[in-house]
């Protein structure tokens, strides 16, 4: 079986953001690196599948150099093989054209599942996965909560408003892109970042991938306003409830 | 006639006697060493370690634990009993040897005798004082174990054999001096250089001379053979502490204190990293297992054990023993358990205070080291989280790298990348630099150095966690990749010295980052200002307070430093109440060993038992000088409902409090 995960590396969220000088996007200095969150679901869930049924698994990452260090932690975790495909201007690039991408080096390859995470955690668009499946003409299930194969189909958990979930069954070829609660990831072994060091990473140029044109973009960014900061309550418990009280009459409805 | 006795007395010099004599001792000899050989082979199951280096400084080292009993009478009570019975029973063993030397050597083949006179009469009354001695401390050992009953202290069959069988010795020595000075001493002067002796003598003589020589010869057959049996079960009994206990001594670790081996991760023929069977430890951890006597003196101090978690260092150590002669190739994690394995703070209670030298930390780490690294496993999802926060931002607590150096903003110190002409760097470590409660501490030992004249830089954003909490829990892939970023950062800005406010950072930046080739000076903050006090550069004065003073695991058993802080306290005019564990007995915070990034899920908590030991004092101040134990504190102060009455502070605020303008 052949699988396919795609992954990005995305700034730790605890880091200082600052929007860059074009004004379009965020400043890449002074960030720390990591795998998307719900990527590392993907990559968790398709090194699974391959653990329970066998097949190979692919990890894909578009981005600059710097992203073959989370492609190593992919592979560390039991990706097969790592496809970069070097584009130092991804992150200018729409959720439409990433899609393109990932499908035009993907649709001679013959994929049966193809995991993404459901959204990045910083441009969010929750688009690529869909669009990628879309592409490649198979289904796509998304936020997908839990997940088995049996016998050439996967059957999933889709989360839905207000805790109710979605038990939904598709054949192969499927793409699903993963959300938190799906799995646990696992934690990389020594012996298995050791081998991912050696473990295969083909770099592919951008430019040698035909090459779409946005359908949207991006205007402005802005660093949310600074509204009026929180307010502290402080002194003896009997004091605090009363003010409290006397706050929330005044600025709210709920004790009216 | 010259004071002396007859050796052989009543028994003969003969062939009958001395033949079935040798060939008892040859048995039990042989019985000795075949026993020991087998153990030997299970020693061998270990991999290699040298521990034969330096043989002189480790043959002190045994003489002064073995012959004076250093480590056993660091416990009273038990210990001094065990001391005045061990050095009782040398006399004695000496005593027997010299018979044997004069009776079936210098005498019968050169004729030449020399206990007798006055040389006799000492070993007579030295040997019969020994003796009284050695009942004595055995008889109150036996009424501690059976009567008293202390907590924990576990009591088996090989106890009962070996209770009994010393004690039937050394009175059946007694009965057989008494019978023969009945019949050849009494009412002599030299009777009275053997007193007990002379005592039995005078309740024996009633018997009748025949009957009394009856029982004397009966008496001395009986008495050899037990003495021979107890040579004979030396291997197979917890007598082979005698042995082993001694030969533990020579092999002991011989430091820097409690450093971990530093694993080679290049060495691509490793296939597996930590222990997971026995057969992964060295032959020295399985040799460990057979100097435990099972006293439970590390089990008593263990802060995992008396807050009702499942580990006990000395069951561990037992545990471990049981599996290398059974089974050495079963799963030993399996064994001991999880729960166990990562409830250890590394406090190092258990192995300081250990009779036998025995080294506890570092098992526990191999095991954990085998759950990270080759399972990926820790003891909560949380840890996890912080392992992989370490990897991304170089600190533990998830807050963004390029914030490292925030704290310091205002206070006009640079970091080296702007200027790197300091006298020193201080290496502010994780919780300083980002937790609010601690970020005081650091602000507040600059405030000291300016204070003194001292110029200080730090590393801001280009430091990372030190390593130590990851290496601590096993993960020590991650604690090198920290450790190399690190050294290479201090390397290239050619610093000559390193200040620490964390004792786990001094600890691992002293000890643990040298095998990584780190050569810079390092020193906590409490020695280094308590130098600058000393040399009049830091101006204190003195304003009067009482507190109590926590040793902190890394500053006092990990490293010896006791007075420093205690030094700079009374500097300050602090008069000191101390814990009753306190020193190297005090109690862990509960944060060592990686714990800071767990929860403690299991029994009670560790921080509130310790606050509650400090508010014992009367005292309302606990003074530490570490982040980890700080945090414990106020969050201990929290849980025992003792926030009124005790306030956690670092000595360092009590100073810069005190600074003369």
């Amino acid at each position: 079986m052949k699988l396919l995960v795609c992954i990005k590396q995305v700034p730790d969220m605890e880091s200082k953001f600052r929007i860059d000088a074009d004004g379009v996007w965020y400043d890449r200095g002074d960030l720390a690196w990591r795998m998307n969150e719900y990527d590392e679901y993907a990559v968790e869930q398709a090194v699974r599948q391959k653990e329970q049924a066998g097949g190979d698994v692919t990890v894909l990452c578009i981005g600059s150099d710097q992203v073959k260090e989370t492609m190593k932690k992919a592979l560390a975790m039991g990706c097969d093989r790592g496809v970069h495909i070097a584009d130092s201007h991804s992150y200018m690039k729409d959720p439409y054209q990433i899609a393109a991408m990932i499908a035009e080096f993907a649709r001679d390859k013959g994929f049966d599942i193809i995991f993404t995470g459901m959204q990045s955690q910083d441009r969010g668009s929750g688009q690529v996965g869909v669009m990628l499946a879309e592409l490649l003409d198979m289904a796509a299930i998304t936020t997908i909560v839990d997940y088995t194969y049996d016998n050439g189909s996967v059957v999933v958990q889709r989360e839905l408003e207000g805790g109710v979930k979605a038990k939904v069954k598709a054949a192969l070829p499927v793409l699903v892109t993963c959300q938190l609660g799906l799995n646990t990831p696992r934690y990389p072994t020594l012996p298995n970042i050791m081998k991912a060091k050696k473990k295969e990473l083909l770099t592919i140029e951008a430019k040698m991938l035909q090459s779409t044109d946005s359908m949207q973009k991006t205007v402005k960014m802005a660093l949310p306003e600074k509204r009026v900061g929180g307010l502290f309550l402080e002194g003896e418990p009997d004091s605090i409830a009363d003010r409290l009280i006397a706050i929330l009459k005044e600025k709210t409805s709920v004790l009216a | 006639m010259e004071s002396t006795r007859e050796i052989y007395w009543n028994v003969g010099h003969g062939i009958a006697t001395l033949a079935p004599m040798y060939l008892l001792a040859l048995a039990a000899l042989g019985l000795l060493v075949y026993g020991m050989l087998q153990r030997v082979k299970v020693y061998r199951n270990g991999k290699p370690l040298n521990r034969t280096d330096e043989p002189m400084a480790r043959m002190a080292m045994m003489m002064k634990n073995m012959v004076l009993q250093s480590r056993v009478l660091r416990v009273t009570g038990p210990g001094v009993a065990h001391a005045v019975f061990f050095w009782g029973f040398l006399l004695l063993v000496i005593g027997t040897g010299l018979i044997v030397i004069q009776a079936d050597f210098t005498d019968l083949l050169f004729d030449i005798v020399f206990l007798k006179g006055a040389p006799y009469k000492v070993f007579s009354i030295v040997l019969d004082f020994a003796g009284l001695a050695t009942i004595v401390m055995l008889l109150g050992l036996m009424i501690r174990r059976w009567l008293v009953r202390p907590k924990g202290l576990e009591t088996g069959s090989d106890d009962i054999v070996m209770h009994g069988l010393l004690l039937a010795i050394l009175v059946t020595g007694f009965l057989i001096e008494g019978a023969r000075m009945a019949v050849t001493e009494l009412g002599t002067e030299l009777s009275y250089w053997s007193p007990v002796g002379m005592l039995v003598a005078n309740g024996l003589d009633s018997l009748g001379g025949a009957t009394v020589l009856v029982l004397h010869r009966g008496l001395w057959w009986f008495h050899l053979v037990l003495a021979m049996l107890f040579i004979a079960i030396i291997p197979f009994t917890k007598f082979r502490h005698i042995l082993t206990t001694s030969a533990n001594y020579f092999l002991a670790d011989r430091g820097p204190t409690g450093k971990l081996t530093t694993v080679d991760l290049e060495n691509e023929d490793t296939e597996s990293f930590g222990a997971r069977q026995m057969t992964d430890f060295s032959w020295k951890d399985i040799f460990d297992t057979d100097a435990c006597t099972s006293c439970k003196r590390c089990q008593d101090r263990c802060p995992a054990y008396s807050t009702d978690k499942p580990l006990s260092p000395m069951q561990v150590v037992n545990q471990l023993g049981e599996l290398a002669r059974t089974d050495p190739g079963a799963d030993v994690i399996d064994a001991v358990g999880r729960d166990a394995i990562w409830s250890c703070t590394t406090c190092r209670a258990c192995q300081d205070i250990c009779p036998a030298a025995i080294e506890h930390v570092n098992k526990i780490i191999e095991l954990r080291r085998n759950l990270v690294l080759m399972e990926g496993e820790f003891p909560g999802e949380e840890v996890m989280t912080a392992m992989e926060q370490i990897e991304v931002n170089g600190n533990p607590l998830g807050m963004g790298y390029a914030g490292r150096g925030d704290w310091a903003e205002g206070l006009g110190i640079s970091t080296l990348a702007d200027d790197c002409e300091v006298e020193v760097l201080f290496f502010v470590g994780c919780y300083a630099s980002f937790d609010k409660r601690n970020r005081t501490v650091a602000k507040d030992f600059i405030t000291l150095c300016h204070a003194a004249g001292i110029k200080v830089g730090i590393l801001g954003k280009e430091e990372k966690c030190c390593g130590e909490p990851a290496r601590k829990m096993g993960n020590e892939y991650l604690y090198q990749t920290m450790a190399m970023e690190n050294i290479e950062t201090i390397k290239g800005y050619g610093i000559k010295k390193i200040v620490t406010a964390c004792p786990h950072c001094f600890n691992t930046l002293a000890k643990d980052y040298r095998d990584l080739g780190f050569e810079v000076e390092v020193e906590p903050h409490a020695v280094f200002l308590d130098r600058l006090v000393a040399q009049g550069r830091l101006p204190i004065r003195e304003e009067q307070f009482t507190c109590t003073y926590h040793d902190s695991c890394y500053m006092g058993r990990h490293n010896d430093i006791y007075d420093a802080p205690r030094s700079l306290i009374e500097a300050a005019g602090g008069e000191i109440v101390e814990m009753e564990k306190h020193g190297d007995q005090a109690f862990c915070c509960s944060a060592g060993g990686g714990r800071i990034l767990a929860e403690e899920k299991l029994g009670t908590r560790i921080n509130v038992k310790r606050v509650e030991m400090a508010v014992e004092t009367g005292a309302g101040l606990l003074l530490s000088n570490c982040p980890f134990c700080l945090t414990m504190f106020e969050d201990g102060v929290k849980g025992a409902g003792v926030e009124e009455i005790l306030r956690p502070r670092d000595i360092t605020e009590i100073l810069v409090e005190r600074l003369v303008a």
